[in-house]
């Protein structure tokens, strides 16, 4: 059984080959690295200068991180994927300042702590929005969502020698060659003002969020995860609120964004009603004692939740929005107080139990009638801060 | 650590071999080097279950120590640390699963522990208990903790074989020429690592996706359908894992361990016994030696045998997963053995491509129970084998136009293939195993000139690229 030394001869032939083949191996692996991390597709190590990025649709896990450690700013835009749509201009037409959006679709909270934690790495923020989704804090804290691609986590530290993954990859070394070739192998924008714009691919309408949708069960079509307030509180304690504390001189706006209101059909057919509201009072809770930290909350507002023409499906809405909410978040006018939260919960509640009628459903799809609907249960704005 | 990782061949795995050799005039450094990188290899995946695998050694170790003084009571003494061996194995693979089917046998809900299973515990808990068997009958003996150590944490064979025989490998530990490099022994190592690491890289992983999406809709597919995703899967584990055996017996062959070979071939068999003999071959050993013997092997007539086979396999099934479906394989193939055996007396033959197809079909078949999720999950796809979802019957023309149609359906949103890579990885994965020499054959006839020199270099350098997306091998869940 045992391999016994071979003769001298062969030994020498043998240790010609060996040193030839590992030597010519990491030449060929050396050179692939050095080329990829020439052209660098995805920014990890400088901006692209000597070509016009290209920000690949989905990769948002990958180029992100780049971004955050290269691009010039000063705040943050970090949401899913309803935040994509939000210029980096527009931020800073609102919020002062310089601005990077870094949101990438179905984030879970640990994600987003993730890529926060690269962002304050590489500079001290003077704001960082924070558009919360219930979605995020489903399952265990330290969830990641593989739906949109699994987190290249390698990508999100300083260690160069983790990241081979990216540096050895037959698909990044094939993007490169297209950038160098000037080859268009893939659909990715340019524009690194919005790097993840879609506002002006989707179309907008009541038709296209109804379409395929099953009123009665709102959650066969999206699947959305079944949450616990115990979960989320534990997964908002370990991805948000070391965050809040850790960076006592940023200026964190928690921003509850305003989804169709049949999301919160959605949440009653399942019986996520309560623990959504319990959980939005928990946050409010956690956070009133840290100053840096405002909520703005715009999930009762009936004039755009009902018009369901404002949205693609039950959760994304037009570009508008995005820009009214960060305009909320930063004009400091609409922060959320304990009257305001009681205030909101009770029109939601009011909200769904109009349209958990076939009569108040039928208003709601109804064109003309969403309109009225909107206006009727829009009450006197609540007291604000 | 996987062996398809960056870590593993970047780092991992020359940094091992540099401090081997660099200690290699002390032998008992070398040794503790290989243990502690045995170790961390181990530790890396998750260090919680570190203590588990020290506890086993020590134990088994003071065990063995015990039965080598040949105590009055060895037998108990043996038996008690196959018992202590079980229990492992039993607690962390099979608590669930017993305690699932207590539950719904007396209709009692029990909570269930969700013991995450140890990587390689199948492995070194078999690995061990054939030790303490071999010491009880004398053919064994270890009084160096160090060297035991070694015999069940080398990293090459830890998590997924093969099973290895203590006396097979300790006379290749202590030999001091091993603790030095060389070159013959690099180069075939490399050669075969190199193998290994295609077959996993660039079949297996590539049919990987093939096999997922026909038995995740198995209601979904037409009978070619079907017949492509359990092909797909037939030709996905054998190069899964005997690239993995190829990558383990290559990384040893570096320092000059030469492992027991695990496959020869195998879907070359002309019947299941020769399957036997060529799947899995250290597994196939064990399990005779140290079960189907033990149980009566074939010295007491033919029911007793019968029984004995079917009991391996049964157990053997088991082995692989805590599931009904791995019992359900291992029935298929004590029952394909016992009739084989009826056969085999009744002097009739087969002609020999017949038998080829007999049993390339059978083991194709029963690998269907061994992928599938739950019986009713292999029931839906072996329906849509026998065309329970067909199509109404139509030109042939029209037919193969459907079939490109629902491989586009059906496997490309699982994965970023096309019908025209599905079709050639498979039909190319098909004429690697029919006409290509096995790897044992090429590392034997391995002369280290230009041309290998050059085909290992790009083969190497392309799958080093192709490992962005790592897959685990699939014997790692066993």
């Amino acid at each position: 059984m045992a391999v016994g030394p071979a003769s001298p001869l062969v030994e020498r032939r043998a240790r010609r080959w060996f040193t030839a083949v590992v030597a010519a191996t990491l030449a060929l692996l050396g050179a692939c690295a050095a080329f990829v991390w020439w052209v660098d597709p995805f920014q990890q190590y400088r901006l692209a200068s000597h070509y016009p990025p290209r920000f690949y649709t989905l990769h948002h896990r990958y180029i992100n991180p780049g971004l955050a450690k290269h691009q010039s700013y000063d705040t943050v835009v970090s949401g899913s994927s309803i935040m994509e749509s939000t210029p980096n201009s527009v931020v800073a037409r609102h919020c002062g300042g310089i601005a990077v959006n870094l949101s990438m679709p179905a984030m879970s909270a640990a994600e987003r702590k993730l890529m926060l934690d690269t962002a304050f790495e590489s500079r001290q923020l003077k704001r960082a929005i924070l558009v919360l989704d219930f979605n995020e804090f489903a399952g265990q804290p330290d969830a990641r969502q593989d739906v949109a691609g699994p987190l290249p986590a390698y990508l999100y530290d300083r260690n160069p020698f983790n990241d081979l993954p990216y540096l050895l990859s037959w698909n990044v070394l094939l993007r490169s060659w297209h950038i160098v070739r000037g080859e268009e192998s893939e659909t990715y924008r340019s524009d690194p003002d919005a790097p993840w714009f879609w506002g002006g691919l989707k179309r907008f309408g009541r038709d296209e969020v109804l379409r395929g949708l099953d009123l009665a069960h709102l959650n066969v079509r999206f699947q959305q995860p079944r949450r616990t307030l115990p979960g989320m509180r534990a997964s908002f304690e370990r991805n948000v609120l070391p965050l809040l504390r850790g960076h006592p001189h940023t200026e964190f706006d928690l921003v509850w964004p305003p989804y169709s209101i049949l999301v919160w059909l959605d949440f009653a057919q399942r019986d996520q009603l309560d623990v959504s509201f319990a959980f939005k009072r928990y946050v409010y809770e956690a956070t009133r004692d840290l100053p840096n930290v405002s909520i703005i909350d715009l999930q009762d507002e009936a004039t755009i939740t009902h018009d369901l023409d404002r949205y693609t499906d039950l959760y994304h809405f037009d570009p508008g929005i995005n820009e009214r909410l960060i305009e909320a978040a930063c004009s400091g006018r609409e922060r959320t107080t304990l009257e305001r939260l009681d205030e909101s919960e009770r029109r939601l509640r009011a909200q769904v139990q109009a349209i958990e009628t076939p009569s108040g459903l039928a208003r709601l799809v109804d064109r003309e009638g969403s309109a009225a609907e909107a206006a009727r249960l829009a009450a006197p704005p609540a007291p604000r801060k | 650590m996987l062996f398809n990782s960056y870590d593993y061949l970047l780092y991992f795995l020359p940094l091992s071999l540099v401090g081997f050799f660099l200690l290699g005039r002390r032998p008992r450094w070398a040794v503790g080097w290989l243990v502690a990188a045995s170790l961390f290899f181990y530790a890396w995946w998750d260090p919680r279950y570190l203590p588990l695998i020290l506890a086993s050694i020590a134990v088994n170790f003071g065990v063995g120590r015990v039965l080598h003084g040949r105590p009055r009571r060895a037998m108990l003494v043996l038996g008690g640390g196959i018992a202590a061996n079980l229990l492992l194995l039993g607690v962390f693979k099979y608590a669930d699963f017993a305690l699932s089917n207590a539950a719904a046998l007396f209709g009692a809900p029990i909570a269930l522990p969700h013991l995450v299973l140890p990587l390689g515990i199948s492995f070194f808990t078999f690995t061990q208990i054939a030790y303490l068997v071999d010491v009880y009958r004398g053919k064994a003996r270890e009084p160096s903790v160090a060297n035991y150590a070694l015999f069940v944490s080398f990293f090459p064979h830890l998590l997924a074989g093969p099973i290895l025989h203590h006396s097979e490998m300790m006379p290749q530990f202590a030999s001091p020429s091993n603790k030095r490099p060389q070159a013959a022994n690099l180069s075939a190592g490399l050669f075969l690592l190199c193998i290994g690491l295609v077959k996993k890289v660039c079949f297996a992983d590539q049919l990987a996706p093939l096999a997922e999406a026909g038995f995740g809709h198995p209601g979904e597919l037409s009978a070619i359908g079907a017949w492509v995703a359990v092909l797909a899967y037939t030709l996905q584990i054998y190069f899964d894992f005997s690239g993995y055996t190829d990558m383990a017996l290559g990384a040893a062959r570096m320092f000059n361990i030469e492992l027991p070979i695990n496959f020869d071939s195998p879907y070359h068999a002309t019947n299941i016994r020769e399957f036997w003999q060529r799947w899995h071959i250290t597994l196939s050993r064990f399990l005779r030696e140290y079960l189907y013997i033990p149980l009566g092997g074939n010295r007491h007539g033919p029911w007793r045998t019968a029984l004995a086979v079917m009991v391996t396999f049964l157990l053997g099934g088991l082995w692989h997963g805590a599931a009904w479906t791995f019992v359900a394989w291992g029935a298929l193939h004590g029952a394909a053995l016992v009739c084989y055996r009826g056969w085999r007396r009744s002097g009739l033959r087969l002609p020999r491509p017949l038998a080829w197809l007999v049993t390339f079909l059978f083991v194709m078949l029963a690998w269907v129970f061994f992928r599938a999720t739950s019986l009713a999950n292999a029931a839906a796809v072996l329906q849509a084998l026998a065309g329970a979802n067909a199509v109404p019957a139509e030109t042939s023309a029209a037919s193969v136009q459907r079939w490109v149609a629902q491989l586009e359906g059906i496997f490309a949103p699982a994965a970023p293939t096309s019908v025209a890579l599905a079709t050639a990885v498979v039909l190319g994965g098909v004429a690697v195993v029919a006409l290509q020499r096995n790897s044992n054959r090429m590392v034997r006839e391995f002369r280290p000139d230009w041309v290998n020199g050059f085909a290992v270099t790009f083969a190497l350098a392309f799958s080093v690229l192709q490992l962005g997306k790592v897959a685990p091998f699939i014997y790692f869940n066993f």
